[in-house]
Parts: structure tokens; C-alpha cells; sequence
């Protein structure tokens, strides 16, 4: 019998008992995963244009080497904002627990900064051989650094939401749906109008994708598990959380998918850009939302 | 050795001698906990009844917490006892996240994850946890889960149709049995939660980080 059926059949109170703890991973394992999206991404993408658009992705070695290390070093900054004892971060590599994902993501993030670091010193020497094969292992690497936090989140045995394996799926298009936008957005000029158009289609496509799942989630995933329903009641109807869901959904996969398709009709990079702009914005939320609720459900 | 725990709710009268014990004990600070005993009360006037239960670490066999721990501060020890590391934690809270029974806290004044450990400093001295002993009913039975003739092994025998443990769905395998319970007290969606009934709900800052 579920436990709604048994609320309404005994009335059951608490009546004492301690308060329920504030949110534990706040807004800056938020960040922590929108900025490792746009870290990731941007090197897919600069992979992608290497091979399909040269003429294109030749001007973007320096530039997206650079914004990768910087949003490397944002994920890892905020990483360890997020530890209450900062200063021990060093114990991870010295009494690792392998069984851990926070344990494998932290050597992997570390690799992969290091593969970057590599990349930014060879875009800057101009060593284009080297640098492209440097560029197919950092992006091997990438897809990895990306998926650990799925992992991570499927270890919190309490957060039955975070147990699916959409989540992995959810972390690449993420990666592809930012990095496709910040590059829209920063490479400018330097992208032909087909990359760019390839780039949108990314975009779009990932933005389509990224919506589908989440709305089966919302659907399917209470018919699941009695604590997923509890915790969908925070992004359905009134919820406390609806607003700010439906916000994110709108701005992070919606509208980017209807200005793709309207800039691809009118071959406007203004409206192009605009959709990415709400993408990468949209997503911070989308992000956070999904890390929120989880979080509400009283354990004991 | 598994060392493990049996509360018979039969027998609880909700004193909360065992959460006063495990403070003094273990000097848990203010407005966490390693051990509470919650109320729940069940039907409507004048068909109503008060229940309690004592909640801690379950010290699960397949413990979610000692996964995720990145650097192993929460580790087995021979007894089945899953021990803290405060020295070594990171603070991460991965293992707050984990644990489906909240039964892990972020200590304010070490900022290191925190939990019961089944007393295993008095356990390593040959004593019984202070939460057994403060019990005035003897409804707290802890013991040797491998041993066929402890009080606990004899206890899960003699009320085998009446032993559960919390979400058992989740996998762990907890070495925390109650006797007496149903899913008013062990499961915390069958109970509605309003506001105005917890101890120090209404702290606004330094509000302890998990364990509830």
C-alpha cells in the first residue's frame, strides 16, 4: 500500500521531532555542473568543426582552448567553494576511495585540466599537428568528465530522482547544448554562416532531445517510485518549484528550438544568437531546479 | 563479529533518555543529533494513539555513505560498525546526500560529517552503547548479529514475522531492526509533517547541515 493511502487512512501527525535540514548542495554545485557542460562542450564542438567545417574551426584552436580552462577551473573552483573543509581537498588524491565517483571525477577533471593547459600552450605556438591529436584524446576524455557527475548523483542511494539513467544522457546533451551556444555566441565572426548553421542545428537538436527527457521524467517518473512522485510535487501545479521549472524549461529548450528554427527560415545570426544566449542561461536553471528538489524529501 | 541493533517499539515509552545519553556521550553540539526519538501520532479523536521511534545510522551492510565517501573517512570496521574518519573528511556531503535514512549531519563546529557510530569507542572498551544502557525498558537490544545465542539473535528469532527494517527497497541491508514498527513510524511519507512541532525549527542561522 503506498504511503498516500496510509496518510489518509490513519491521520498520522508528527507531533515532535527535530527540524528538517536546509538544502546541503546549494547553488554552487550548480555552477559546479553548468560551467563543467560548457567545458566539456566547447572542446565536442571545436572537435566537431575541426572535421566538418576546417575553414572555420582552424581560427578557433587559441580561443576555445582558453574557455575550456576557464570553465574547467570555474567547475573545480566551486567545487571546492562547496567543501566545508576546503583545505583537505588534497585528501582525495592521497586516500582515494575508487569506489567513489567524486573520487574518479576529481583524478578525471584533473587529467582533463592538464590535457587543456596542453592544448591553450600548443594553440599558442601555433603546433596545429600535435595540437589536433592532443584534441581527440582531451575530447575522448571529455565525454567521461562529463558523465561522472551522473555517476556521482546515482551513488546518492537517497535521491531516487538522481537514480536514472537518463541522467547520463541529460549530462552530454547538456555539454552539447552549451558548448554549441557558447561557441555560437563567442566565436562570431570567425564561423561561416554554414558552422554557425551547424552549430544551431546542435543546438536545437540537443534543446529537443534534453526537453523530451525531462518531460518523461515529469510523466513517467512518479508511476516509478513513490519518492520520485513526492518529489515531482514541487514542479507540478502550484508547487514551489513549478515556476522556476517551467522557467528553465522555456528558456534553456523551448525557445532555442523555435529561434533555431526561425533564424535557419530567415538566416538571421542575431535571432541565432539570441537562442543561445537563453540556452546557456536556461540551463544554469534547469540545473538547479533538478538539484533542489531532490533535496526537499524528508528522509526519516 | 556484526555488531548490530533491535529496537522493540513495543517497548519504547518515548523518554528520550537513549537521545540525552548519545549527547552526552558522544558531545554532539546543539541542534544536530546522532540519535532522536520521533513522535508520531495516528488517528483521530478520540481513536488516537502516540507512537515513537528512535531513529539513527542504520549501519547498513551495503552502506551508501562508505561508497561515495571519496577519501574513506567513513570506513567498515571488523564488527560491521560503519566508523567516521573525522580527521580525514573532506566535507563534501556526498555521504549526507547518500544516506536514505538522514542519518548523516555536517558537525558546525568540526564542519566534518558526523554520525552514530554505535558508540564503537565504549564498544572497543568492552561497553554497551550509551543509548542501551540510558534505556530504562530495555528496548534498545544490541549485539552480535553472527552470534545465534545474543539477546539481538535470539530476539530476531523469537518475533521473526514482527522484525523490519527502514526502506528496505533502497538495497543497504541495515544492521537496525525494529519489532512493533509498521510504516507510520519507519516510512517518512506516511506521516504528514506540519509545521510548529520541532525541537529548534525555528533556528534561522547556522542551521545544521543534513542529518534529520
Amino acid at each position: 500500500m503506498a504511503a498516500h493511502e496510509i496518510l489518509t487512512a490513519t491521520n498520522a501527525v508528527v507531533t515532535l521531532d527535530v527540524g528538517l535540514p536546509g538544502i546541503v548542495w546549494p547553488w554552487l554545485v550548480t555552477v559546479n555542473m553548468w560551467a563543467k557542460s560548457i567545458g566539456t562542450g566547447v572542446i565536442f564542438m571545436l572537435f566537431l568543426l575541426l572535421r566538418m567545417h576546417p575553414e572555420s574551426g582552424n581560427k578557433l584552436r587559441l580561443m576555445t582552448s582558453i574557455s575550456a580552462f576557464v570553465f574547467i577551473n570555474i567547475f573545480l573552483l566551486f567545487t571546492l567553494a562547496d567543501l566545508h573543509q576546503p583545505f583537505r581537498m588534497w585528501h582525495i588524491f592521497v586516500y582515494s576511495n575508487f569506489m567513489s565517483a567524486i573520487a574518479v571525477g576529481s583524478f578525471m577533471a584533473s587529467a582533463f585540466l592538464g590535457l587543456l593547459s596542453y592544448l591553450v600552450f600548443l594553440a599558442y605556438m601555433k603546433k596545429n599537428d600535435i595540437f589536433d591529436k592532443v584534441l581527440l584524446w582531451t575530447t575522448i576524455l571529455a565525454i567521461p568528465v562529463t558523465l561522472y557527475t551522473a555517476a556521482l548523483m546515482a551513488q546518492c542511494t537517497a535521491r531516487e530522482m538522481w537514480q536514472m539513467p537518463t541522467e547520463s544522457a541529460q549530462m552530454v546533451l547538456a555539454a552539447l547544448l552549451s558548448g554549441s551556444a557558447f561557441m555560437i555566441l563567442v566565436a562570431g565572426k570567425k564561423l561561416s554562416y554554414e558552422a554557425k548553421s551547424m552549430l544551431g542545428a546542435v543546438l536545437g537538436l540537443s534543446a529537443l532531445m534534453a526537453f523530451i527527457i525531462y518531460m518523461s521524467e515529469l510523466v513517467f517518473g512518479p508511476m516509478k517510485a513513490e519518492e520520485v512522485a513526492y518529489v515531482m510535487e514541487y514542479i507540478k501545479g502550484d508547487g514551489e518549484y513549478a515556476s522556476m521549472f517551467w522557467v528553465g524549461q522555456t528558456m534553456a529548450y523551448i525557445l532555442p528550438m523555435f529561434l533555431v528554427i526561425v533564424s535557419r527560415i530567415t538566416k538571421s545570426e542575431s535571432i541565432l544568437a539570441l537562442g543561445a544566449i537563453l540556452a546557456i542561461v536556461g540551463l544554469w536553471i534547469v540545473k538547479h531546479v533538478w538539484l533542489i528538489i531532490p533535496q526537499l524529501l524528508p528522509m526519516s | 563479529m556484526q555488531l548490530g541493533f533491535l529496537v522493540d517499539l513495543h517497548l519504547c515509552m518515548g523518554c528520550k533518555g537513549c537521545e540525552i545519553a548519545c549527547k552526552v556521550e558522544n558531545e554532539v553540539p546543539l541542534s544536530t543529533w546522532r540519535l532522536r526519538v520521533k513522535y508520531v501520532d495516528v488517528g483521530t479523536f478520540p481513536e488516537t494513539k502516540r507512537t515513537f521511534t528512535p531513529l539513527r545510522c542504520n549501519h547498513c551492510e551495503n552502506a551508501p555513505c562508505e561508497r561515495i565517501c571519496p577519501v574513506s573517512a567513513l570506513h567498515y570496521l571488523d564488527n560491521g560498525i560503519v566508523n567516521i574518519d573525522k580527521e580525514r573528511c573532506i566535507g563534501c556531503a556526498g555521504c549526507v546526500m547518500a544516506c536514505p535514512y538522514g542519518a548523516i549531519y555536517i558537525d558546525p563546529q568540526t564542519q566534518t560529517a558526523d554520525k552514530c557510530t554505535y558508540c564503537a569507542h565504549r564498544i572497543a572498551s568492552s561497553m554497551m552503547p550509551a543509548c542501551v544502557v540510558a534505556c530504562p525498558v530495555q528496548a534498545n537490544i544490541f549485539g552480535d548479529l553472527d552470534d545465534p545465542k545474543s539477546n539481538i539473535s535470539k530476539y530476531i528469532m523469537k518475533n521473526q514475522a514482527n522484525v523490519q527494517v527502514r526502506k528496505p527497497e533502497k538495497g543497504t541491508n541495515p544492521h537496525h531492526f525494529y519489532v512493533g514498527g509498521g510504516n507510520v513510524n519507519l516510512n517518512p511519507l506516511a506521516s504528514f509533517r506540519p509545521e510548529g512541532h520541532s525541537l529548534f525549527g525555528k533556528l534561522t542561522s547556522k542551521m545544521p547541515v543534513g542529518g534529520h
